[in-house]
């Protein structure tokens, strides 16, 4: 075998050649040749969409005519989406950015529909349900990690609202929440939590969309964070134990250090799922009255306004990158 | 790690590395190179078999040229048509139905069944079109958009392409309300009506009349009543009967408030959109927009009594409140339907479809009464020309021409053939699609039918007092803004006032916009 090495690469040709360069490459080097077609197909379907997405974005609507999109208007729609002004602002079915303004008096900011604006409804839903999720779920795998009679049925029943279909799950909610159909209306009304009719509501159908989110998705967490408990090694509490730690020490000294890092891999992924809310809004609600940021971009989109989707689209792409970024950030502080 | 696995898996060899990676690299490069020409050759077979045969599901474009091309080489014409759902399901009958009515047998009718969903059929028809495709040759558009697609070139002139005394036929015979959502300004012909839907107002006829009314006396089939009246009646009879609701409707947040329910209220007093029905249909931008306009504001108004009672602060005066639930501003069709269908409410607005259901003799039988959507003023007090009195909003659908097909002489046949007289009423009897053409309502057949026959002279009346949404490119827009302030505006969010003037703002950037 080491014969065939020389021979190939005394004589460098055609296909034998490249095999030879390869041997020359160090071990980054090889890794990231042997990298390159995944490379390849994850550009082709991720990196050349957004691309084009963005490409769009710089193009007017084409209201009139068989084109898809109009002229080019650079950053333009940008611009609009941002200070609610000019064509876009006009044509999407919400704002994007709620109206802040300023005053002289406390509490000097004034800020105007919150419950009705695609960022801010998106950044509520995203960090209230995440962090109800999170620690709900949290609770329940630290109940999930003991030992006790009956632990499997427990598991089932924590797991069962996961394994629901989102439209199945919209629809206990939808029916939940119909005055004359559900029965919670009537209470929560008269406690003054809930006006009579929830769902034409944009702040009471947003808290309840929330509620949904939660009943579900808090499995997922209890999920991945009950694995990364289940694989922190018991000796460690043995050792804390014999040492006379308290059950509060010893979850704070080490079961939440080294659980952490799962835990922020959990909200990473929930963050960017919470970010992205289609499903349970158009189930439960409808996305006139909770306008989330991908509610926003399909309203725009069915309604032919491509530049406008696109400008939307491309906005919230950029928002989770950015909350990524944040994570990314976190998690190697933690790391270090 | 794995520099040490390897190491260890080849203790012997110093060069192991190396050696690995051009294993490694060749048959990584062989392997995926056999892949992919089985994957080419595979998909091309496989793209051959598909082409080769016609499944029922498939409506891809490619397996449909295909059938039209093999049929037409066999002396026959296949002509694909994008249809309703009702329609496929009973496709065997509707084909027969288009023989008898005098179809060639050289041309062969292809139903291609659309999604329920309206938005849903008008994605897939933008694809289409958009890619100028050359089937389906014929499709069904609903008339709330038929117009957006002729702005954008997308669909054959008719009045180009059929004969003069066709498209004249189509001018006179048909409900000039229903011909104007498939026309452009200067009056082209783009779409042939198929069926209009027209809303009525639906009533239980026994309980009104132990309440002490006599609607059969007063004609209300024909002649209707005024919100007015119908607030008494609702409220008497409700209390009477001890039913659990008075009136049920559509309130919620969607296109059916705005392009419907809102808009009957707001015509039957007077008011509209855009001013008068001249400008329903443009020019955008460069008319006026008139809903904060006093009878927009008091059919508002109206609606938040019939909820609330005379104790909202805005009610009208002189009109019997608390006689529709709250819940009506989250229930469309389907919703509201039910509580009637049970026998929990007086009076009902909605679609000729639940005219079926209800009139059922498992329902209600004959004791299910229709009228006319109630007029707020009378149509000579009206401000705007064409507005006032009993109305109906104007639904429904229209036969278009893919101006791409390759087969346009026979698809105009067949576009021709569903405007027969005899395919119409076969239609109505068939799926209780109503006839487009007034004069058909009259017809013996029309009023023999099971359960709508009862009704065809309240449907007719709906349909000559029918009021069509302004659709435009812009309405789409409009719309949303339209059903998000009056819902708000309903469900005390907002005063009547304020969420009209917010509502005018938005529809004049709108405007500006498009």
């Amino acid at each position: 075998m080491s014969t065939d090495n020389r021979q190939t690469n005394t004589a460098p040709s055609g296909g034998f050649s490249l095999l030879g360069w390869t041997e020359q490459l160090s071990e980054t080097q090889f890794a990231y040749l042997l990298l390159v077609p995944t490379f390849l197909v994850l550009g082709i379907i991720a990196f050349w969409p957004l691309l084009r997405t963005f490409q769009i974005s710089l193009h007017k609507d084409a209201l009139i005519g068989a084109k898809a999109f109009g002229s080019f208007v650079a950053l333009q729609n940008y611009q609009q989406l941002l200070t609610g002004t000019g064509s876009v602002a006009a044509m999407l079915s919400r704002p994007f950015l709620p109206d802040v303004t300023l005053s002289g008096s406390f509490p000097f900011v004034d800020v105007k529909n919150v419950f009705t604006s695609a960022f801010s409804v998106t950044l509520i839903f995203a960090v209230v349900s995440v962090a109800f999720e999170t620690v709900i779920g949290f609770g329940q795998a630290l109940v999930l990690d003991q030992n006790f009679r009956g632990r499997r049925w427990v598991r089932v029943a924590i797991i069962v609202p996961w394994a629901v279909p989102v439209v199945i799950q919209g629809m206990i909610f939808y029916l939940l929440f119909q005055p004359n159909i559900g029965f919670v209306v009537g209470p929560l009304h008269q406690w003054g939590l809930l006006s009579s009719t929830p769902l034409s509501n944009s702040q009471d159908s947003l808290f309840i969309v929330i509620v949904a989110d939660i009943w579900k998705t808090s499995a997922f967490m209890a999920l991945l964070i009950l694995a990364g408990l289940q694989s922190i090694d018991r000796g460690l509490y043995e050792v804390a134990e014999v040492a006379g730690a308290s059950p509060w020490q010893r979850f704070r000294q080490i079961t939440l250090p080294l659980v952490l890092p799962t835990v922020m891999v959990a909200m990473l992924f929930r963050s960017i799922q919470a970010m992205r809310v289609f499903g349970i809004i158009n189930t439960v609600s409808s996305c006139s009255t909770v306008p989330s940021l991908t509610c926003l971009t399909y309203t725009a989109w069915s309604q032919r306004l491509y530049g406008s989707s696109a400008t939307v689209a491309f906005m919230t792409a950029a928002i989770i990158a950015l909350l990524v970024g944040f994570y990314i950030f976190k998690y190697r502080e933690e790391a270090v | 790690m794995w520099q040490t696995k390897m190491a260890n898996n080849q203790p012997d060899s110093t060069v192991s590395s190396p050696v690995s990676r051009r294993t490694f690299v060749k048959a990584v490069g062989g392997t995926g190179a056999a892949a992919g020409l089985a994957g080419c050759t595979g998909g091309g077979g496989n793209g051959n078999n598909q082409s080769g045969k016609t499944t029922e599901k498939s409506t891809t474009t490619s397996s449909m040229s295909t059938t039209t091309s093999s049929s037409s080489s066999g002396g026959k014409t296949t002509i694909s048509w994008a249809a309703n759902p009702q329609m496929s399901d009973n496709a065997d009958k509707v084909k027969e139905a288009l023989y008898n009515a005098g179809l060639s047998k050289d041309i062969e009718i292809k139903l291609i069944s659309g999604a329920w969903e309206t938005g849903k059929r008008q994605q897939k028809y933008q694809l289409w079109l958009s890619q100028q495709k050359a089937t389906p040759d014929l499709l069904l558009m609903d008339s709330g958009w038929t117009i957006p697609f002729i702005a954008r070139n997308q669909l054959m002139n008719l009045s180009d392409a059929l004969s003069g005394d066709v498209v004249k036929g189509i001018q006179n015979d048909y409900f000039g309300s229903s011909l104007s959502s498939a026309q452009d300004h200067d009056g082209n012909v783009f779409g042939v009506p198929f069926f209009p839907a027209l809303p009525t107002m639906q009533y239980r006829k026994d309980l009104v009349k132990k309440a002490g009314y006599d609607p059969e006396g007063e004609d209300w089939a024909t002649k209707g009543i005024s919100w007015k009246k119908f607030s008494e009646v609702t409220a008497k009879t409700k209390k009477q009967a001890g039913t659990k609701y008075g009136f049920t409707f559509q309130a919620k947040a969607y296109e059916g408030l705005s392009c419907c329910d809102f808009n009957e209220w707001m015509s039957s007093f007077g008011g509209a959109y855009f001013g008068g029905l001249d400008n329903l249909f443009g020019p955008i931008g460069d008319r006026p927009i008139t809903v904060d306009e006093k009878p927009v504001l008091d059919a508002i108004k109206m609606v938040r009594t019939f909820i609330n009672g005379q104790s909202d602060p805005h009610s009208l005066d002189g009109y019997t409140g608390n006689i529709a639930p709250e819940s009506v501003l989250q229930w469309s069709e389907e919703t509201s339907r039910k509580p009637f269908t049970n026998g929990d409410a007086v009076m009902h607005r909605n679609w000729p479809y639940s005219i079926k259901i209800n009139g059922k003799d498992k329902n209600f039988g004959t004791d299910l009464g229709v009228m006319p959507v109630p007029w707020g003023v009378k149509a000579s007090d009206a401000k705007y020309k064409g507005t006032g009195g009993v109305v109906a909003s104007l639904g429904g659908w229209n036969n278009t021409v893919n101006p791409s097909t390759e087969h346009k002489e026979a698809a105009l046949e067949v576009l021709k053939t569903t405007m027969t007289d005899s395919f119409i009423l076969d239609m109505f009897e068939l799926i209780g699609y109503l006839p487009p053409k007034p004069k058909l309502f009259n017809s013996d057949k029309a009023k023999s039918a099971p359960v709508m026959g009862r009704y065809m002279d309240t449907l007719k009346v709906a349909g000559e007092n029918a009021v069509p949404r302004p659709v435009t490119v812009a309405w789409p827009s409009e719309s949303t803004k339209i059903s998000q302030d009056v819902n708000a505006a309903l469900g005390g969010q907002m005063s009547p006032s304020d969420a009209m003037s917010k509502l005018k703002q938005q529809l004049n950037a709108i405007e500006q916009s498009a």
